[in-house]
């Protein structure tokens, strides 16, 4: 290897050092969304294994199509394909779904009560009591309840910090749409997680 | 957590979005380390600016209709396709009989004296 080194030229060498840089700056930047990706996708699939698979597949698609593109481009274009395989998941699972409803239709089944759903005011909140260790469950409940857009745009938004280009650019949406999910995703979860108190 | 929320229930939901991230188990780590190691090793598809991908695309198009103007010419121009000679033409519609009498229109030919001479 070092011989190798040796009998580069400059250039070769100066290609071969880019390379390197290269391949060690798109596995910092996968190293340090990897974690908030799988946490992302477990909220939409709300299983950590179908979430694995998703990220996985999200690497290899973004490695292979946007590796070659500069680290700068490289935020909102792994969302993207994140995001995407988020979709894909979702319309597979609804088809799924369909068939499945079809198949096991049981007419006795209990509706769900929409009363029931509703946050109880005079429960306190789950962040008001954050020492016990209910409001991660709660948080998780009350972001995997939210839309996917709503979600999508409040964790790329507000949890990963893309400003609200990038974020239009990861969602394949207008500005003007991150604006109105993210309005109603904080609605949504102040309203969930209690926080008006 | 990235950016600054202005209201203190969004700063305190990032940070257990944040702890919940940093907790993973070390399963889900290794997983993790191996879907990323095997992204990086597959090959990459060279990235060209869209200006240039644009640019190849008009260029190749121009060089198909270069292409495609210039058989066209040369099919207008080619020359057309030369017609059968008199001398063989006047054979194409005789029959065998004349073949047979060759040697009677020689021995004519040769028995008649030219106007001429």
């Amino acid at each position: 290897m070092l011989a190798d080194r040796c009998l580069m030229t400059g250039p070769e060498r100066l290609s071969a050092a880019t390379a390197v840089d290269d391949e060690q700056a798109i596995e910092r930047f996968l190293r340090d969304v990897e974690r908030r990706a799988l946490r992302m996708a477990e909220f939409a699939t709300r299983q950590r294994e179908e979430a694995l698979d998703l990220v996985q597949d999200a690497m290899f698609a973004f490695v292979r199509r946007y590796g070659a593109r500069t680290p700068q481009e490289w935020p909102p274009l792994f969302w993207r394909v994140l995001d995407s395989r988020i979709h894909d998941w979702h319309r597979r699972r609804r088809v799924r779904g369909r068939w499945l409803a079809w198949l096991e239709r049981d007419e006795d089944a209990p509706a769900d009560d929409p009363i029931l759903a509703l946050a109880d005011p005079a429960e306190p909140g789950p962040l008001a009591r954050l020492a016990d260790g209910e409001a991660a469950a709660a948080l998780d409940a009350a972001l995997a309840d939210l839309p996917l857009r709503q979600r999508q745009a409040f964790l790329l938004r507000l949890w990963e910090g893309l400003d609200v280009t990038a974020t239009a650019r990861a969602m394949r949406c207008s500005e003007g749409s991150v604006k109105t999910h993210l309005s109603r995703a904080l609605v949504n979860l102040r309203s969930r997680l209690g926080a008006h108190r | 957590m990235k950016n600054g929320p202005e209201e203190p229930w969004i700063g305190r939901t990032l940070a257990l979005l944040d702890r919940s991230a940093d907790d993973l188990d070390a399963a889900t780590l290794s997983r993790l380390r191996r879907a990323r190691h095997a992204a990086l090793e597959q090959p990459r598809v060279a990235w060209r600016p869209g200006w240039l991908l644009g640019g190849g695309f008009a260029g190749a198009a121009l060089a198909l209709a270069l292409a495609f103007g210039s058989a066209g010419r040369q099919a207008l121009q080619a020359p057309p396709r030369l017609a059968p000679a008199p001398a063989a033409e006047a054979f194409v519609d005789d029959g065998p009989e004349f073949y047979e009498d060759l040697d009677f229109y020689a021995w004519l030919d040769a028995a008649q004296p030219s106007p001429h001479d």
